[in-house]
């Protein structure tokens, strides 16, 4: 009997451990899994970017398409931008402006430039949803968040070129909606904030209808981006994301 | 005793003619070259004061009273309403024309090539009396109010490759501290005295530009020109006060004197100059001083005779000391004339230097016109008059201890 | 002719008084001109100075991308092995430094400034052993004290930027910025030093920091941005350039280029204008005064000879020989005094140009708002020495002719009889 107490404690500690073993994720499986979900083939919607500095607070309204990762059109409707537009295609920036006779094209260290004075800036704009190309992720925990479980992810930037070179994000367990992200210098100094305030539903995946983003360095900076109406998966005439269509 | 001592002197003076005239035309040279040095001193004082009033600040410059605090921002949505302050100014008897401007830092884009430049909207009508724009056109003509157009300085142009025709795209922040880009053609190019706004600078109509940034009726600053003769500090109080009064708005309003940096660098400059001009004082001094008493030295022999025969000390001092002071007088007299003329003559003509500046090659020539003041004339002559009579009192007291048979004896 | 020669010679010494009187009028009369001509040339060097001393140094080598993206500050165009090429220059006699200039957010916190805020700067990173061969700042320092090699946390900064947003030594201020490639970064430095020097701009945006740190802080694994070299004043600066960019070819470096000060000067602002041509018209001036002296010293000292002239009429010798014992003994006091005014001159200069004026005690009485510093040095001019000694003799030998002619025409009695 006793000499068969270790192999019944081994099978009994496979039989408990075996469906957290099944079921874990791992770091990389929870963010490929966070990019997918907020990934669409297409969208339309409408928002508005409302920023606060020195100076006091501002609001534009604008429209957005996107098609899969890599293109995106934004038109601002707001007196102040009426008619401003940044197409993001092939891996490039453009702006068009009504008065301007051709298209601003961003580049390079151009693109660290803030949108609209906000804590957003173009380079953030483009930034591609292939998260694991640019950073090795780490699951630190668990943590409970505004009543939500989620992954406690450390994201650490793989090469210099990348703008954060730490990541921390709180992802949601059940819809991977990354809550909660903060940006840091290699050294951990907190640069950015960004936090989820509300979302939508939008078939069977979960959104942000309002973030908040604070730039940590500033004092009295922050951002706000709401999103009013939503559209998944529209047909969308895939022309507009041509520079030709930009100029219109 | 002075009369005879003076009818003496005189004679002295006639006496030996050719001594006189040395004597004198050193004086004279002296004094003429002070004066011309101090026409063409004030000239250039003039000439940098102009290039700041006009380029710069005006004679009073008039902004929102929050822009200094946050300068360094370049915050559009902090101007002044150019509509209402405007008949305010124009009922003040002291103030002659005022200009609104706005200066914005830009990015200029010509397909993908980029290079930040400084803007400046003007009203190019107004500007008249602070920049003549179309004087110093060089190619080209000034923009029109209400199109698309804009003056470049000339080196941006060469540098740039850009002429009157080609279009450039301008990206800029705006009032509502978001970005906007305009198209606008290039109608002219600009020769500027400044050298550094050759290098950097364009000149659009002020409506566009308000338009562009969305400034509305809006303008950054407000420069104002004087009648000539009002006391600029007092003039900027009074405008203050009077916008305050019939607005409710607190302004920055100051005179040219009161803004910091450009003014600081103006007094440094006519610092210098003076400067040199106390060491070429002394020179002139010097030179009165070594002539009047190499003649008294040449005068030992004479000075002896006249001890011998009677006359001697304070006599003979005050006797040498006339014929200084009547022959600085005339010849003193002779040097601020010749000077004032040719100052006066050379403020009307101008000096057009026209030879290559070393450095910079934004520079371009421009013309120097001296100034003559009769104040200063005449304080030039009295100070020659005074410094020669006291050249010739040293020499001749010693001279007149000297022993009449020591004079006598000096060859 | 030697016996001539001799008798000039002789009366020079002779007539010791009167020599040294007129030839003192002569030195002083060139001595001041020197002065003044140093002084004008100082003044118009002074600008150009400014620019070479604290700004652009007298040629700047980048590699060859970075300069049509000049204004964005590349990082990632950098020189790769800063040592090689420095040391490279140095076996060819150029003195060279190197510097990685780089954009920043200045953050400031209430702590130390009362209120917070941010503002766009350019830090300038230094290798503070070298950095001082090539621009000036050492004697700056208005308070507080250089910066050391390798020092991690301090910076130093302009008098008038310090001013502007209320720095003093010790206060603690957050550089943000993107490193090389992009990534942000951002380190606390403390104010060590704040310089004040004769150029405005600079006062006004300075920020400097250990190249080394800065290095560290964004990546730059020993590249650098610039390397800077400053030549000796009367250096041809465009010869100088192409001896460089062949030095640099000839090492295989063809990645980099030299570009002279002139070309980078249409970055930075002038700063004041001053009137060129006005400057010649003063020197003008002070020749005609210092001529005016000499001319006349030389004329009395002539005209009191006559007598002297006459009685070697007198005894025999000839026109001809007695022109020329006069001319040559006036260009002997000519000569004297000509030397002299140049060693004074000399000793002026050498002081002017290395010490000058400080106009400070004028301006400390007045509001001019901001300090500045401003010392009026003088500058060596090799033509102008020249031109005084040519001077000095020539204009002394010249007038001295009138006298002599005068007292060869009258006859010889009345010669005789002159007083």
């Amino acid at each position: 009997m006793y000499k068969k107490l270790p192999l019944l404690l081994i099978i009994g500690v496979l039989l408990f451990a075996l469906p957290s073993l099944l079921f874990a994720l791992t770091a990389d499986e929870i963010i490929g899994e966070m990019d997918r979900l907020s990934t669409f083939e297409t969208t339309y919607s409408i928002g508005s970017i409302q920023t606060t500095d020195r100076f006091g607070t501002k609001t534009s309204q604008f429209k957005s398409w996107s098609q899969g990762k890599k293109d995106s059109l934004i038109e601002f409707t707001s007196k102040a931008e009426r008619g401003q537009k940044i197409l993001r295609t092939e891996g490039s920036l453009y702006l068009f402006y009504p008065d301007a006779e051709q298209l601003i094209r961003m580049q390079g260290a151009a693109l660290r430039q803030s949108m609209l004075g906000s804590d957003i800036s173009y380079e953030d704009m483009t930034e591609e949803k292939n998260t694991l190309d640019n950073y090795t992720a780490k699951l630190e925990r668990e943590e409970t968040f505004k009543g939500r479980e989620c992954y406690v992810l450390t994201l650490t930037a793989k090469t210099r070129s990348v703008a954060y070179p730490i990541q921390k994000i709180w992802v949601d367990k059940q819809t991977y909606l990354v809550w909660k992200a903060e940006y840091s210098t290699a050294q951990g100094r907190l640069l950015k904030v960004m936090e989820v305030l509300d979302t939508f539903n939008s078939g069977n995946r979960v959104l942000p209808k309002q973030s908040k983003i604070e730039d940590k360095m500033k004092k009295n900076s922050s951002t706000l981006m709401t999103v009013d109406s939503f559209e998944a998966n529209p047909k969308l005439d895939r022309s507009i994301f041509t520079l030709e269509n930009l100029t219109w | 005793m002075m009369t005879k001592l003076s009818k003496i002197a005189f004679r002295n003076i006639f006496r030996n003619l050719r001594r006189s005239i040395l004597s004198g035309a050193a004086i004279a040279v002296s004094a003429m070259s002070i004066v011309m040095l101090f026409g063409l001193l004030d000239g250039m004082e003039h000439d940098m004061a102009n290039n700041l009033k006009s380029y710069y600040t005006g004679e009073v410059r008039i902004r929102n009273v929050e822009f200094e605090k946050h300068e360094r921002y370049n915050p559009l949505h902090l101007g002044v309403d150019w509509k209402k302050i405007e008949p305010i100014l124009a009922d003040n008897n002291s103030v002659v024309t005022a200009t609104p401007r706005i200066n914005f830092p830009a990015s200029m884009y010509l397909g993908d090539e980029t290079h930040g430049v400084m803007g400046i909207g003007v009203d190019f009508e107004r500007e008249k009396a602070f920049i003549d724009f179309a004087s110093i056109l060089q190619e080209g003509r000034v923009p029109q109010s209400g199109k698309n157009e804009m003056l470049i300085g000339f080196a941006l142009a060469r540098d740039m490759h850009l002429t009157p025709g080609d279009k450039v795209t301008l990206l800029s922040t705006t009032a509502t501290r978001g970005t906007n880009a305009i198209t606008m053609e290039i109608v002219g190019t600009a020769g500027f005295p400044v050298a550094g706004l050759n290098a950097n600078t364009i000149w659009a109509p002020i409506d566009r530009v308000q338009y562009f940034l969305r400034m509305g009726d809006l303008t950054q600053e407000i420069l104002v020109l004087l009648t000539d003769g009002t006391d600029e500090k007092i003039v900027a109080t009074q405008i203050q006060d009077e916008i305050q009064a019939k607005l409710g708005e607190e302004t920055e309003t100051r005179s040219w004197q009161n803004i910091n940096m450009m003014y600081s660098l103006f007094k440094i400059a006519k610092i210098s100059y003076y400067f040199i001009a106390v060491f070429f004082f002394v020179l002139g001094s010097t030179v009165i001083i070594n002539t009047t008493m190499m003649i008294i030295f040449e005068r030992m022999r004479e000075i002896g005779m006249l001890s011998a025969l009677g006359m001697h000390g304070s006599e003979l001092t005050k006797l040498f000391l006339l014929e200084g002071f009547f022959i600085s007088m005339i010849g003193s007299a002779v040097g601020v004339i010749i000077g004032y003329v040719g100052t006066y003559y050379m403020g009307k003509v101008g000096l057009n230097f026209t030879e290559a500046f070393s450095g910079m090659d934004m520079e371009i020539s421009s013309i120097l016109y001296p100034e003559t003041s009769l104040v200063k004339t005449v304080i030039i002559w009295a100070y020659a008059v005074i410094i020669s009579t006291l050249a010739t009192f040293i020499p001749s007291r010693r001279a007149s201890k000297i022993q009449p048979v020591e004079a006598l004896r000096y060859v | 002719m030697k016996f001539i020669f001799t008798l000039a010679m002789k009366n020079l010494f002779r007539y010791k008084r009167r020599t040294i009187i007129t030839a003192v009028a002569i030195a002083a009369g060139l001595m001041m001109y020197l002065l003044v001509d140093s002084l004008l040339l100082g003044v118009e060097q002074e600008s150009e100075r400014n620019l070479i001393w604290y700004e652009t140094s007298s040629i700047r080598i980048h590699q060859t991308a970075y300069w049509p993206d000049r204004q964005l500050y590349p990082l990632e165009k950098a020189i790769k092995d800063p040592r090689k090429v420095i040391n490279l220059l140095k076996e060819n006699g150029w003195t060279a430094t190197e510097r990685t200039v780089f954009t920043a957010d200045m953050i400031l916190y209430s702590e130390d400034f009362g209120e917070d805020g941010n503002l766009g700067v350019l830090v300038t990173a230094i290798d503070p052993e070298s950095d001082n061969n090539v621009f000036h700042f050492e004697d700056t320092l208005l308070e507080g004290r250089f910066l050391n090699k390798g020092e991690t946390n301090g910076i130093l900064i302009g008098s008038w930027f310090a001013e502007d947003i209320g720095a003093k030594i010790g206060y603690w201020i957050t550089l943000l910025t993107r490193g090389n490639g992009g990534f942000y970064e951002a380190i606390d430095v403390q104010v060590v030093g704040i310089v004040n020097c004769p150029n405005p701009n600079v006062n006004r945006t300075l920020i400097m920091m250990d190249k080394d740190t800065a290095g560290t802080l964004l990546g730059m694994d020993g590249a650098v941005t610039e390397i800077d070299i400053l030549l000796p004043s009367r250096a041809d600066v465009d010869i100088e350039v192409t001896k460089i960019q062949a030095v640099l070819e000839a090492a295989g470096l063809s990645d980099l280029e030299a570009r002279s000060w002139r070309e980078m000067a249409k970055d930075y602002l002038a700063i004041a204008e001053t009137k060129r041509g006005g400057t010649a018209i003063i020197l003008f001036l002070v020749f005609i005064i210092a001529a005016v002296g000499i001319s006349n010293t030389m004329l009395m000292a002539m005209y009191e000879r006559t007598r002297e002239l006459g009685m070697m009429r007198a005894m025999g010798m000839s026109d001809n020989h007695i022109r020329l014992a006069f001319l040559f003994e006036a260009g002997g006091i000519g000569f004297l005094g000509a030397i002299i005014g140049i060693i004074l001159g000399a000793l002026g200069n050498l002081y002017m140009v290395n010490i000058g004026f400080d106009l400070g005690f004028i301006m400390r009485n007045m509001d001019l708002g901001y300090r500045i510093q401003s010392i009026m040095r003088g500058a060596w001019s090799v033509k102008s020495f020249f031109i005084a000694f040519i001077a000095g003799v020539g204009l002394s030998m010249i007038v001295s002719l009138f006298p002599i002619r005068r007292a060869l025409k009258i006859d010889i009695p009345a010669c005789l009889r002159h007083q």
